[in-house]
């Protein structure tokens, strides 16, 4: 099987509205792609992989082929993918299984979001219909809710507290004001926050507050991937592809009370669980943590030969579109045991210049989250890391790691219902 | 619906007869634009040039008949005043929400039973909602919980009705239906149960900074309804009053 990379990027700005539609956002995210790539003639990619989230946010079915003969690509094979906000990352994955299997050796991937078309309460009500429409959605649901009330189990069985919410939403925003792409960079400016801003913070749905949740962003990004036969001729750069792995849980979150498929599965944090509350029929990951992260960090460690991924990681750019989730992430991941997510929050093992910085970019509530570009955005921020290039790219050293080898990507959509982890290797 | 298909119960021509008009009033025809100048291109802010471009406003609205397929019993229920769990004849599992197969891959996609459940659970969660979707602003604020009903071994998404301050995990509920009602989930809501002190673990009640900021907020989510809707702070606080 051949082994595979990414070879290059493009961005267009993410920003709350942009006034360009989704296919000219594309072709000058891809535009950049190309005069970063010299050596890239355009015939020379054999495959399309699209990745947008909704049809319903611009009145547009199969966008993609929009999008896809807008930049002349159009007589070449080519598919979307799409799973609410795992997109990006099933984007990503499953390009990496067609040049993996030999069928295709360079592979365009093109993610994009356009989100403001609709006012802000329809957007959010148009990304709850990725939830489950006959139930959860009726009463008066929608992600903020659903992901507020997950959070709230979290942290009432492992006792985080509000603060360590802030911590998270104040390190990811300082952040980003040193990624001039960033979103939050765009309406708030290069000023640090700090933890009284956040408590000044309006709430959104107990226990999050605004700056808790992801950004509402229209934006694109390409990524060029290719097999080991061509890499050498496009970049001395490469980005290799260690490891992947996916997974899922129930559409309902409420259903995971009794969660059949993964009782038993992981024994360990099914005893993690504080006596003073009646455990659920399958106490793990039930309300509280994210499963589908469990089982797909698993395969990836094992493909990546990673065994210790706290040491053996050097940043990380999660899919955390509520900061509770960053929170159960690293307990998901196996950063650390089952409830000591905060631990790590207030240690600063995941600040800027801790041992294992995650959201360097900002993430999904700092940098930007046009859905089907989030994922590729956050592998483009993993490559110029791994390349070196951060200071070219953003004018500004800060977010430079020194000499990092290994990043580690999650994604996923839903409630947890489905997602992923890349492990991203210089070598 | 098809000729092969025989309405027992009608309580919705009126509605398709009412919405062929929206649907041809919310159809794509452009219904107002704007010229507007703005930033353009890939670069960071700052870096691009301006632009002008048109916009234009088009509506989209529809009418979706759809069936709630071997779990209509439940539904169904809510609209004669009672509350249907599926148990596996196997694994004995309680849904509610109730599935028509079990899912516990040892049971092989068994059909369930229906049983009869209690008017009573317990908050496995929630979450003090101070913005929500467009349909649902006009309950703002309130609480989406996620309960346990006696004798279910899942949770059911429902909404609190109490003031925002006073709920927690582990709190017991009475269920109850509305008066009017659609046959969807919002025809039941519930209370808590009389005489429940605030438990000292409660994590929004541990520190009092929660509760502090939640009021402050829950007053601008007020400042919104008033001026939306004329929503005044006592009709609303009266809804959890009964």
């Amino acid at each position: 099987m051949r082994r595979v990379a990414i070879l290059g990027g493009g961005i267009y700005r993410p920003d709350r509205v942009r006034l360009e539609v989704a296919e000219e956002g594309v072709a000058m995210a891809y535009r950049q792609l190309l005069e970063d790539v010299p050596n890239l003639d355009p015939m020379d990619i054999q495959f399309v992989q699209s990745s947008y989230f909704s049809d319903h946010l611009n009145q547009q079915l199969c966008m993609a082929w929009i999008v896809q003969d807008y930049i002349g690509l159009h007589r070449k094979g080519g598919y979307r993918v799409e799973a609410g906000g795992s997109t990006p990352l099933d984007a990503i994955i499953n390009a990496y299984y067609l040049i993996q299997s030999g069928h295709y050796d360079l592979i365009l991937v093109v993610g994009w979001e356009w989100m403001s078309e609709v006012d802000t309460a329809t957007t959010n009500e148009f990304i709850a219909s990725a939830s489950d429409t006959d139930w959860d959605f009726t009463v008066g649901g929608y992600y903020n809710g659903y992901y507020a009330a997950l959070e709230t189990r979290h942290m009432q069985l492992y006792g985080e507290t509000i603060e360590d919410l802030g911590r998270i939403a104040v390190k990811n925003r300082n952040n980003a004001v040193h990624n001039p792409y960033s979103q939050w960079r765009s309406e708030h400016g290069t000023s640090y926050v700090t933890l009284d801003d956040y408590y000044n913070d309006r709430i959104i749905a107990w226990p999050y507050r605004r700056w808790n949740c992801a950004l509402i962003s229209e934006g694109a990004c390409c990524l060029l991937m290719g097999s080991d036969r061509v890499a050498a001729k496009y970049t001395n750069n490469p980005m290799w592809i260690a490891g992947v792995g996916l997974g899922t849980d129930s559409m309902r979150p409420g259903d995971r009370l009794v969660n059949w498929a993964y009782h038993g599965a992981f024994k360990g944090d099914e005893r993690i669980y504080p006596d003073e509350f009646p455990k659920p029929i399958t106490p793990y990951p039930e309300m509280a943590n994210f499963g589908f992260a469990r089982e797909a960090a698993k395969q990836a460690y094992a493909q990546a030969g990673i065994a210790d991924p706290l040491k053996q990681i050097d940043f990380c750019e999660l899919f955390a579109p509520y900061d509770g989730v960053e929170l159960c992430l690293y307990e998901d991941l196996m950063f650390c045991p089952r409830g000591e997510g905060k631990t790590l929050v207030r240690e600063g093992v995941t600040e800027r210049g801790g041992e294992l910085p995650c959201q360097l970019s900002g993430g999904l509530t700092a940098f930007a989250h046009p859905v089907g570009a989030t994922s590729l955005m956050q592998t483009l921020f993993c490559y110029w890391e791994l390349a070196g290039l951060i200071p070219e790219k953003f004018g500004d050293p800060t977010l430079q790691l020194k000499n990092p080898r290994r990043a580690l990507i999650t994604g996923h959509g839903g409630t947890g219902c489905q997602g992923g982890v890349i492990i991203y290797s210089k070598d | 619906m098809g000729d092969e298909i025989k309405i027992i119960e009608d309580k919705a021509t009126p509605i398709i007869k009412e919405w062929e008009d929206y649907a041809r009033k919310g159809n794509w025809t452009v219904k107002g634009y704007q010229v507007v100048r703005g930033i353009s291109g890939p670069e960071v802010l700052g870096k691009g040039q301006e632009e002008e471009y048109m916009v234009v406003y088009r509506p989209h609205g529809v009418l979706y008949h759809h069936s709630y397929g071997l779990v209509s019993k439940f539904f169904k229920g809510l609209i004669d005043g009672k509350l249907y769990g599926a148990k596996c004849p196997k694994c004995e599992t309680v849904y509610c929400p109730p599935r028509a197969h079990c899912w516990n891959p040892a049971c092989k996609v068994e059909r369930t039973q229906w049983i009869d459940l209690p008017l009573r659970g317990v908050v496995h969660t929630f979450s003090v909602m101070l913005f929500s979707a467009d349909a649902f602003l006009e309950h703002l604020p309130f609480v989406l919980g996620y309960v346990q009903v006696e004798g279910a071994h899942t949770a059911l998404p429902i909404q609190i009705v109490t003031a925002p301050t006073n709920v927690f995990i582990g709190q017991k509920v009475e269920i109850r239906f509305r008066e009017k009602r659609h046959g969807d989930l919002m025809d039941i809501y519930c209370v808590p149960e009389p005489d429940q002190p605030i438990p000292e673990y409660s994590c929004l009640h541990k520190d009092e900074k929660n509760l502090r900021d939640l009021n402050r907020d829950l007053e601008n989510t007020y400042t919104f309804l008033k001026n939306r809707f004329g929503l005044t702070k006592e009709e609303i606080e009266r809804r959890w009053a009964k």
